[in-house]
């Protein structure tokens, strides 16, 4: 008789069947809200920072939320799942990484309660996406509209997004900078494109954030070469961008120069500077004073001897420029990359008023500005204390800039403080009540858990949270959409008057995002391990 | 997902196999497959219980097959002659195909993509000329469909952003060095201006062989590999656009959507057939700049550009446009349609039904068996929707009692349903597919009685 030996008995597990599914949820589930959890502390202008060390060492101070979970090294899947949805909110709104992990935590809380009262998960995971879509008009409702012009109400943006970070106190510098910096680089034929990566940030330890700058030029962190005692200053610069290198001839098949005796060694001295004296002749007629010198693979870029030559000949030479920032420094500088000393051509040159080497903190760098024609593009210089402060004011800045180009992307603003949440909530329960069935109670649920926001920010601003949201409620329901807590004075305002604003993009995409990741893990009910 | 399990029971590995096949062949249905085999197994180990010989139970489930089958065939709808209900057909597929997936809730504009895209096809399955990309960023339903070859790649620095009428060269080559491909080839000299003649020598190598790429009378030049500054730069001069790093695929797809050949050596310029296209423009998506080929020599070819909030979304819904395309195409080519919805299970369910009653002898313990496991699929759907199976499934029956029902199980409503005013179809050769494997595949583990394991493979000693 044959045994089917495949097959396995699955009758008497149906019942462990289904544990395991509840099993496999319900941990996907309370991993996610513990990874929400950690994060929630971080969130609004009174949130904490986390440290993170790293197993070598490593030690970063961190308040935004894509950072420290990208940092924080998760095995659970469904953790690993909130950690990808933080990165992309920042890849899609830049600001509000923080925000959509709560959120994700809370709408999860809602879920476990709801799924434990016995509703289905895809009817769970439907509701949920009817309540995104609802929630992104009653956000559309909300929204003013502004203009690229209008550069107060981009600056206000700007430093809510950098009020809950550790820079919050130099906001009023570094806010303008952001949109100054932002604005040079918006492109006239593309205006609802702004491409961070116009944007060159510079960092360089010393001084304090106060000397941050924006330059209208260009930035390298390197200094001018001196070992020849070139010069560290020109104006009226002619600019060469080179690939090649000025340096004696090297083939790329192997070779080696077989000397039998002392004449040919005098010889071949000889030869190497005639043959790098003519380089150098070649570029200097064609006007170049400055030599921005591309980092080669293949041999030494340059020599001491072509360095001698070169600042001999008043060049002042940048050297090892990375192969991936030509293109940024081209199109700053407005010239094309030469690749062969033959096709050294004056056409091929920038100008510019003045290159010239400063001193900044213990280092220096080189300042080219006063560009003709300067591509659209900014540079901006930050400074600080310790490399701690630098790195977080780095990331800040990308936030600020990322919140201004969601304002490119979408002309919108909203009033920030918590007003938005607390408003969706309202609306999406009283548009629930209009529902029938298990939607209907899955909305309610899902339309509380918006209150989350307002809740942890009260929270940790040490303020009293049920008494201010239970207050904020009555004061939407009484139709005051745009009050919100201000946690400075510890109450509730008209936030919009506070001018605490952010862009309408940030709030969409962080509720949509949100939405999409919980039904993602409400739908899943088993994990496979491949090994 | 199914194919990367463990394979750690044998006979699992012939489940595993009827899926890849049913994804290879049709694209669709590769979890309906499953299924249904496991339940046709679960059904003939309760009737090896009651002592029935394997061998009767595979006769038993040959015939059941069959029957199921013929009773599908007299039932299917054929609208090939007419365009307008063939279209609203394939999109009627399309939508049930995506219901199951991440794409559900975006499935009608979906629909329509998919559908569009393999209508270009004209009848050929060969879904290589449709590509997929994807780019994070947006929402799903920024997703478009684009008639040309979109390629992710930047233009060179200093080159044209826009050619019409292009004349295109694909290559695999190296620009960057010439290097003699013989270790430890080195070249012996005594004095440097003759290293300074060997270093132009090889500089005017590589402007020669960019001369003979130009002499082909290109405006278009992709290579798979890098092109260094030198040459990029040679090219700029000439005003030719060159792409360099354009991965295997991309040359693959480029090659053949354009017509040309891939190219290695350049010295006969007569025999490498160039290919065209009408306009060759850099395009920005999202934020990123890639090149778009427009009015490519196949016309059939097309390009559909993916958004989605991240990798996750993206990857799935790639996934499931893909088995929405497969399940088009080849209902392009056979093109009978079934209703969907448990309809066929039904129908089927009751004819074998039927045959059992007629048949004597034990055999039709199988083929009543047959017909319980086919009702298994509608109760599971309706389960997984979080529905009253039970209920549903005998009202269902009820329905299919009467002659010509389109009753079917509709999971918005929550209740039985006309199929063919709800739109739900299913193309024949997906349902066929998964009849035929899935017995197939039932009868090969029914037919094992004893699993002889191998000694492992003896490692003979090293010296």
């Amino acid at each position: 008789m044959a045994a089917v030996a495949a097959a396995p008995s699955r009758k008497t597990e149906t019942y462990t069947d289904t544990k395991r599914r509840d099993d496999v949820r319900g941990a996907n589930i309370s991993s996610a809200r513990s990874v929400a959890d950690a994060v929630r502390t971080s969130l609004g202008p009174r949130g904490m920072d986390k440290m993170i060390s790293s197993g070598d060492g490593d030690v970063i101070i961190t308040n935004d939320g894509a950072t420290i979970l990208s940092r924080m090294s998760l095995l659970q899947p469904a953790a690993r799942m909130l950690a990808e949805l933080s990165r992309s909110q920042d890849a899609a709104a830049g600001d509000g990484t923080t925000t959509v992990v709560v959120l994700a935590g809370s709408l999860l809380r809602r879920a476990q309660s709801l799924l434990a009262a016995g509703a289905h998960p895809t009817a769970a995971a439907d509701s949920l996406h009817r309540l995104a879509a609802r929630a992104v008009e009653v956000l559309h409702g909300m929204a003013i509209p502004i203009e690229l012009s209008d550069r107060d109400s981009l600056v206000k943006s700007a430093s809510t997004a950098l009020n809950s970070k550790v820079v919050s106190q130099y906001s009023s510098l570094l806010a303008p900078l952001a949109v100054d910096a932002a604005l040079s680089v918006v492109d006239p034929a593309h205006p609802d494109l702004l491409d961070l990566r116009d944007i060159r940030i510079i960092k360089k330890l010393g001084g304090t954030v106060d000397d941050t700058e924006l330059v209208r030029g260009l930035i390298f962190d390197k200094k001018a070469s001196h070992a020849a005692g070139g010069p560290s200053r020109i104006e009226n610069a002619k600019i060469a961008v080179i690939q090649f290198q000025v340096s004696p001839p090297k083939t790329d098949i192997e070779q080696s120069v077989i000397v039998s005796d002392y004449a040919q060694m005098d010889r071949i001295l000889r030869e190497e500077r005639n043959y790098i004296l003519g380089m150098v002749k070649k570029i200097k007629a064609s006007g170049c004073n400055v030599l921005l010198i591309q980092k080669s693979i293949l041999r030494d870029a340059v020599t001491d001897l072509s360095l001698h030559y070169l600042a001999k000949a008043k060049i002042l030479v940048v050297k090892d420029v990375e192969r991936d920032e030509i293109e940024f420094i081209t199109k700053t500088l407005n010239c094309l990359p030469i690749a062969n000393i033959e096709h050294f051509r004056e056409d091929k040159l920038g100008y510019a008023d003045v290159v010239e080497e400063v001193s900044v903190g213990d280092g220096k760098i080189v300042k080219i500005i006063g560009i003709k024609d300067m591509g659209r593009t900014a540079t901006v210089l930050v400074r600080g204390s310790n490399q701690l402060v630098i790195d977080e004011a780095d990331r800040s800045l990308h936030d600020a800039l990322c919140v201004i180009r969601c304002l490119v992307n979408k002309r919108f603003l909203i009033a920030g403080g918590g007003a938005p949440e607390i408003e969706m909530s309202m609306q999406l329960a009283a548009w629930a009540k209009e529902l029938h069935g298990m939607e209907s109670y899955c909305i309610k649920e899902f339309a509380d858990a918006l209150e989350v926001i307002p809740y942890t920010l009260a929270e940790n601003a040490g303020l009293n949270p049920i008494a201010i949201v239970t207050e904020l409620r009555n004061r939407h329901a009484k139709g005051e959409k745009n009050t919100g807590i201000n946690v400075r004075k510890g109450q509730i305002t008209n936030i919009l008057e506070e001018n605490v604003v952010q862009p309408l993009l940030v709030s969409t995409s962080a509720i949509s995002l949100a939405c999409e990741c919980v039904r993602m893990i409400l739908k899943i009910d088993d994990i496979v391990t491949v090994r | 997902m199914i194919f990367t399990l463990r394979k750690k029971i044998q006979s699992l590995m012939s489940i595993l196999d009827i899926s890849k096949v049913q994804d290879d062949e049709v694209g669709d249905g590769t979890t309906s497959v499953v299924v249904l085999a496991g339940e046709l197994l679960r059904e003939a180990e309760k009737l090896v219980n009651m002592k029935i010989h394997p061998m009767t139970i595979i006769a038993g489930y040959r015939m059941a097959a069959e029957c199921a089958r013929n009773a599908l065939l007299q039932r299917t709808m054929d609208n090939k002659g007419n365009t307008d209900k063939f279209r609203s057909d394939l999109m009627n597929i399309a939508m049930t195909t995506l219901s199951s997936k991440i794409l559900s809730q975006d499935k009608e504009y979906f629909a329509e993509l998919a559908v569009d895209a393999v209508l270009r096809l004209k009848g050929s399955t060969n879904l290589e000329s449709i590509q997929i990309l994807k780019k994070p960023g947006g929402s799903l339903k920024d997703s478009f469909l684009d008639e040309g070859f979109i390629l992710d790649k930047k233009i060179g620095l200093g080159q044209p952003k826009r050619i019409e009428n292009a004349n295109i060269l694909v290559a695999n080559t190296a620009m960057d060095t010439d290097k003699v491909k013989i270790y430890g080839a080195r070249v012996r000299v005594d004095s440097m201006t003759k290293v300074a003649d060997i270093e132009a020598a090889e500089k005017q190598k590589m402007r020669e062989k960019v001369q003979k790429i130009i002499a082909h009378g290109i405006n278009c030049f992709v290579n798979r590999q890098l092109i260094y500054n030198f040459p990029e730069e040679l090219f700029a001069d000439a005003g030719i656009l060159a792409v360099e790093h354009a991965d295997f695929e991309g040359i693959e797809r480029l090659a053949l959507v354009t017509g040309g050949d891939i190219a290695s050596t350049f010295d006969n310029p007569e025999s490498v057939k160039l290919g065209h296209c009408k306009l060759i423009e850099e395009i920005m998506i999202g934020e990123d700049r890639l090149i778009h080929f427009s009015g490519v020599a196949m016309g059939q070819a097309c390009t559909i550009v993916l958004r989605g909030a991240s990798e996750h979304v993206l990857d799935e819904a790639e996934r499931s446009l893909h088995d929405a395309l497969c399940v088009l195409s080849q209902t392009v080519n056979d093109t009978r349609v079934l209703f969907g919805g448990g309809w066929p299970e039904m129908v089927m369910a009751k004819e074998v039904d039927q045959l059992a009653r007629k048949t004597p002898g034990k055999k039709s313990h199988a083929i009543d068996a047959f017909s319980r496991a086919l009702q298994a699929i509608p109760t599971i759907i309706a389960d997984n929707a979080g529905l009253d199976s039970a209920e549903l499934i005998s009202q269902l029956r009820a329905e299919h009692h009467k002659e010509n029902s389109t009753a079917g199980i509709d999971v918005i409503t929550g209740n039985v349903g006309d199929m063919q005013k709800r739109g739900i179809c299913e193309a024949f050769k997906v349902k066929q597919a998964i009849i035929l494997s899935a017995t197939e595949a039932a009868e090969m583990i029914l037919r094992v009685d004893e699993i002889i394991t191998c000694a492992p493979r003896r490692r003979e000693d090293r010296m």
